[in-house]
C-alpha cells in the first residue's frame, strides 16, 4: 500500500431513533403517510451520513401499540434499512417504548457500542394519543440514562388528541413538540425533523451557549411556519379575529 | 423560502439572477445554479435569514466592496436585495474535477501525489495569508470549506460569507474539532485561532487524522457537547505530546501511524510546536502564514522521484533512501539556491518560488553527453554562467545539462549546479 492511499478517518456514529405511534388510533392515512415519509427520507438520511466526515448517521426505529417492536435488531445505515410497512392496531405502550429504548441506549447491550464512539442521538417520537400503560415508569428509567440525558428529542403530535404534556415530558419541553393537524403536515414535518436532527446531530458542535437540542427546535419550528397544518406546541395561540361585535 | 426554477431575484446592482436548478444544500441555505446576464454563476440563498446575526447583510455587502484576496476565494460577487423572505448572495461556479476536502477524509478521493498534497497546502497557506494581508479573518475554518483537484492539489476556497475583518464576530460558529481551543472557550475568533484551524487542516491534509483525536478522545463514548469542549478546549492534548497520554491508535488512526515517520521531520517539528501546550494556550506565537509557506517549499526541495521505484520520496539530510523502496538514492546533481539545497533525479520538478506552477523539470535525455537536464518550463528565458564564464540562453521548453559549476539567473534567483 502506497504512503499516498489513505484509509477513512474514523468517524463517530450518530444513531437517528423514530419510536413509532401504531396504536389502532393511527390505523388509515396517518400510519400510511408515516410509513411513506420516512420510506422517503431514508436515503435522505443516507447521503447526509456519506458527505459527513464527522460521524455515519445509522437508523433504528421502534413501533409501539399493545406490544413494542424494533425493525432491525441493529441500527442500519440509510442506504440499507429496507423500510418495513408499520400496520396499525391495539393499545398505546409508551411506558414500555421508554424501557425498551433504554435498553439500547446502552454500549453493553444495546446500539450504542461503536468502536469509534458516538454523538449523542436523535430521537423522534411519533404519537397521536395518550399512553395506555405506565409512562411514568418508563420515562423514570430513562431519565437516568445519560445517552437519553444528551439526546435530541423531538416529538411530533399528529391531531388534536395527543397528551401534550406526555409529549412535553418525553422531550423535555414543549419547544421540542410540533403538532400537526393534516396528513401533508406529517409528512413534510417527518422529513424536515429527521434531516434537521441528523445534520446537527452528526456535526461536531459549534461549542456556543446554545444546545444542539435548542438549535434543531429552534431550525424546525422556523421550518414548521411554512408548512400549512404544522406548528409548535410552544407558539402562542393564534389571536383571534377582530370582531365588530366588540366595536359598541 | 426555497426558491422555485425560473423565479428571478432582483441583485443590488440593478441586475437579477434566475434560478435554473438546485445545486446542493446545507444547514445554512440552498445553493442554486442561476443566470446572470447570460452567466451561469451560484446562489447562495439563505433558509433561515432571522437566525443570521444583524450585521450578516451588511457585512456581505462590505466583502462584495472589497473584492476576493486572490482567485483562490470563491467570494460572494453580487448580493441580492431582501427578498421572498430571505437574501442570498451570488459567486462563480465550481469547476469540474473539484471536490470537497471531506471527501479525501472520507478516503473516497485519494491524491495524485505527495506533489498535489504539498500544492493544496501551499495554496492554502497563501489564500489566508491575502486574507489576513487584507484585515480580515476566516472565523469558521472546516472540512467543509475547501474544494480540491486531487491530480493538481488546486485549492477553492468556499462559504466566505461568514469573513469578517480581524477581531469581530461574525456570530456563525464552525465545528468545534476544527477551532481554536480559547474559541471553544467562548473568545471571539480572529487570525491567531484561524492560524490554529489551519494548523488543523493542514495535518489533516498530511496525515489524514485529526491532531487531537488519539486514544483518550476515542475512549470518549459519547461526544457530547461537554466533552467536545473538553477535548478541543480546556484540555486539548496534540496526539504526539510528550505527555503520551492520548497516543493514535492503531487499527484506528493508521494514516497518521504510517505517515508520520515517514515524512520529514520539519513537518513533525512544526506541527509538535504548533499543537504543543504552550501554543496551544498562546494564540499569538502561531505561525504565520508565510512561515507555513517556508515549511512547505522546504518539503517541496526535499521532495524528489526514486529513480528505482519510480515512486516519489523526501530526501532528508545524509540518509538518502527511498521512504517507498528503501533502495538508496544517487541524485545526478544537486541545485544550491543559497541556503535552500535540492537534490536533483528524473521525473522531479523543481519549484523556485513559492507558486503553485514548477518551474524546473529533471528530464532524461537519451543518447546526449549529458543524459539527464534541466528543462525550462518557466515562461521566462534563464541565462546561464559557465565555469569558464561564458554566457547562455535558455529559452523556454529548453534545457541545460546538470553539469556542476553551472550558474543559472531564473525567475530572479541564481541558482548554482553541483
Amino acid at each position: 500500500m502506497s504512503l499516498l492511499d489513505n484509509e477513512s478517518i474514523p468517524r463517530r456514529q450518530m444513531t437517528l431513533f423514530f419510536m413509532i405511534d401504531k396504536s389502532g388510533s393511527m390505523d388509515g392515512s396517518k400510519i400510511g403517510s408515516v410509513n411513506d415519509a420516512i420510506e422517503n427520507v431514508l436515503p435522505i438520511i443516507g447521503e447526509i451520513s456519506d458527505e459527513n466526515p464527522d460521524a455515519e448517521i445509522r437508523v433504528a426505529a421502534l413501533e409501539f401499540s399493545t406490544d413494542t417492536r424494533w425493525l432491525y435488531d441493529e441500527p442500519k445505515e440509510g442506504k440499507d434499512f429496507i423500510w418495513q410497512k408499520v400496520t396499525a392496531e391495539g393499545l398505546t405502550s409508551l411506558g414500555e417504548a421508554c424501557r425498551e429504548l433504554n435498553k439500547k441506549l446502552s454500549r453493553s447491550n444495546g446500539f450504542m457500542s461503536s468502536p469509534s464512539g458516538c454523538y449523542a442521538p436523535a430521537i423522534i417520537l411519533l404519537s397521536d394519543g395518550g399512553p395506555t400503560d405506565d409512562f411514568e415508569g418508563g420515562l423514570a428509567q430513562l431519565k437516568n440514562n445519560k445517552w437519553f440525558k444528551s439526546a435530541i428529542k423531538i416529538a411530533i403530535a399528529i391531531g388534536d388528541d395527543c397528551d401534550m404534556d406526555v409529549l412535553k415530558q418525553f422531550t423535555g419541553s414543549l419547544e421540542a413538540v410540533i403538532k400537526v393537524h393534516n396528513i401533508d403536515a406529517l409528512k413534510k414535518m417527518i422529513r424536515i425533523i429527521a434531516v434537521t436532527s441528523s445534520q446537527i446531530g452528526s456535526k461536531s458542535s459549534s461549542a456556543n451557549d446554545e444546545t444542539k437540542q435548542r438549535e434543531v427546535e429552534k431550525q424546525i419550528t422556523e421550518a414548521a411556519k411554512d408548512v400549512a397544518g404544522a406548528e409548535s406546541a410552544a407558539a402562542p395561540e393564534p389571536a383571534k379575529s377582530d370582531s365588530y361585535d366588540e366595536w359598541d | 423560502m426555497e426558491l422555485k426554477e425560473k423565479t428571478s431575484v432582483n441583485l443590488t446592482n440593478g441586475g437579477h439572477a434566475t434560478v435554473i436548478k438546485e445545486l446542493g444544500r446545507g444547514g445554512q441555505g440552498i445553493v442554486y445554479l442561476v443566470d446572470v446576464a447570460g452567466k451561469r454563476m451560484a446562489l447562495k440563498w439563505y433558509l433561515h435569514p432571522q437566525q443570521l446575526p444583524q450585521k450578516f447583510y451588511k457585512n456581505l455587502e462590505d466583502n462584495i466592496a472589497k473584492g476576493a484576496p486572490s482567485e483562490a476565494f470563491l467570494w460572494p460577487e453580487y448580493l441580492t436585495k431582501k427578498e421572498k423572505g430571505s437574501f442570498g448572495y451570488v459567486m462563480r461556479l465550481r469547476p469540474q474535477g473539484y471536490y470537497e476536502f471531506g471527501h479525501f477524509l472520507l478516503a473516497r478521493k485519494q491524491f495524485g501525489s505527495f506533489e498535489a498534497i504539498l500544492n493544496a497546502a501551499m495554496k492554502i497557506c497563501d489564500g489566508f495569508r491575502l486574507l489576513h494581508l487584507h484585515g480580515l479573518s476566516y472565523q469558521d475554518l472546516n472540512d467543509g470549506n475547501f474544494f480540491i483537484d486531487p491530480k493538481t492539489g488546486d485549492v477553492l476556497i468556499c462559504d466566505n460569507d461568514n469573513v469578517m475583518p480581524d477581531g469581530q464576530r461574525s456570530g456563525i460558529m464552525g465545528k468545534a474539532r476544527y477551532m481554536a481551543p480559547e474559541v471553544v472557550a467562548g473568545h471571539a475568533p480572529d487570525k491567531y485561532s484561524d492560524r490554529f484551524s489551519l494548523s488543523v487542516i493542514l495535518f489533516m491534509l498530511f496525515y489524514g487524522n485529526h491532531p487531537l483525536e488519539g486514544s483518550r478522545v476515542l475512549a470518549c463514548p459519547c461526544m457530547t457537547e461537554e466533552y467536545e469542549k473538553k477535548f478541543y478546549g480546556s484540555e486539548a492534548q496534540f496526539i504526539f505530546d510528550p505527555k503520551g497520554e492520548n497516543r493514535p491508535v492503531r487499527g484506528v488512526h493508521n494514516n497518521v501511524i504510517r505517515r508520520w515517520p515517514a515524512l520529514p521531520s520539519i513537518l513533525r517539528d512544526t506541527f509538535s510546536a504548533q499543537f504543543s501546550q504552550e501554543l496551544l494556550t498562546t494564540p499569538e506565537k502561531r505561525l504565520i502564514e508565510n512561515q507555513w509557506r517556508k515549511v512547505i517549499q522546504s518539503l517541496r526541495d526535499a521532495l524528489v522521484i526514486c529513480p528505482s521505484c519510480m515512486q516519489e520520496t523526501f530526501l532528508e539530510g545524509d540518509s538518502l533512501k527511498c521512504m517507498n523502496c528503501g533502495k538508496a538514492i544517487t541524485p545526478a546533481g544537486y541545485l544550491d539556491f543559497g541556503g535552500r539545497k535540492v537534490a536533483l533525479t528524473v521525473g522531479s520538478n523543481v519549484y523556485i518560488n513559492s507558486g503553485n506552477d514548477p518551474d524546473i523539470a529533471v528530464i532524461r535525455v537519451a543518447d546526449d553527453r549529458y543524459p539527464i537536464q534541466l528543462k525550462n518550463i518557466t515562461n521566462d528565458t534563464w541565462v546561464v554562467e559557465t565555469p569558464s564564464g561564458k554566457i547562455k540562453q535558455i529559452a523556454p521548453q529548453s534545457t541545460m545539462p546538470v553539469k556542476p559549476g553551472l550558474k543559472v539567473t531564473a525567475c530572479g534567483v541564481k541558482i548554482l549546479v553541483y
